[in-house]
């Protein structure tokens, strides 16, 4: 069975697409040594990479940050009581 | 005959339980508390309407976020179907002019600056959480509409491909591209902000 290896080399722009693409699908095995390749010698892309999971990290940071009280935001009193009195008068009137 | 805990509606007490989290779950995704507010209160009053339906299968709390989830993603609908290019006709190639050469020689490079610069896009020392949060706020406020939504939906609501697909009426390829889109400028942004 001839394995063909695709001789096309693949420049910055969709190396960086892969970096993404791989973040929320498994990248096929020509897509993935294209990337591979790329990578061995690019380094801007190298570093995006890195970012690319330094992003993802930040992200898990801020929502879990965000799922408990420290960063959380609360409703002025204004706008909770507001939105509690058309609640009750939609409450009462059915 | 089940044993399973069946939960009960009890509007009188949503706005002092739920309002305070709702609001916070709203202003995460729309930046903005005015919207925000008048998001919680349409969730309210809509759940009031549907309260028939609610089956107890799940808590009052998932179920007032459910509501309020569909809420939001109409605002992104609404916010972005007409006027502006719709979701679906972010092309499937990868190429973004704004990021990459496009002649040649060295089509498909990064452009000068648009680039990685610095080794992380993370501050030195301790992680800031409040500066984070504020930071990647500011950033999502800068992405353009539609992939604002996407990355919302996939990197905070981690909502899967198929619905994200489904809610925003994009391909999958549409989502791919729209996604790494907003990776490119969600890293730039982020790497400029620490820097300075």
């Amino acid at each position: 069975m001839k394995i063909f290896m695709s001789k096309r080399m693949i420049a910055c722009d969709e190396a960086s697409f892969l970096i993404s693409l791989r973040e929320d699908r498994k990248l096929n095995f020509r897509k993935w040594w294209q990337l591979k390749m790329h990578l061995l010698t690019c380094h801007l892309c190298r570093k995006y990479a890195k970012q690319i999971g330094e992003l993802k990290y930040s992200m898990e940071v801020y929502r879990d940050g965000c799922s408990h009280d420290s960063c959380s935001h609360k409703l002025s009193p204004e706008a909770g009581s507001r939105i509690d009195k058309k609640l009750k008068r939609d409450l009462n009137a059915k | 005959m089940s044993d399973s805990k069946e939960y009960k509606l009890d509007p009188q007490k949503w706005v002092e339980r739920y309002g305070d989290y709702l609001f916070s779950y709203a202003l995460g995704r729309v930046n903005d508390s005015g919207k925000a507010e008048d998001l919680v209160q349409e969730t309210f009053l809509a759940a009031l309407k549907a309260r028939e339906r609610f089956r107890g299968g799940s808590t009052e709390r998932t179920w007032l976020i459910s509501i309020l989830k569909r809420k939001i993603i109409d605002t992104y609908r609404k916010k972005y179907s007409s006027k502006e290019s719709a979701f679906g006709s972010h092309e499937e190639t990868v190429f973004d002019g704004d990021f990459y050469r496009s002649e040649e020689p060295f089509s498909g490079h990064w452009l000068e600056g648009r680039g990685p610069n610095s080794h992380s896009i993370l501050p030195e020392g301790e992680l800031e959480q409040e500066e984070l949060v504020k930071y990647i706020n500011l950033c999502i406020e800068n992405l353009p509409a539609p992939l604002a939504a996407a990355f919302i939906m996939r990197m905070i609501d981690e909502e899967d491909s198929d619905t994200i697909c489904k809610e925003l009426s994009i391909t999958p390829s549409n989502l791919w591209v729209m996604l790494h889109r907003a990776r490119l400028r969600m890293r730039e942004c982020l790497e400029k902000k620490w820097l300075s």
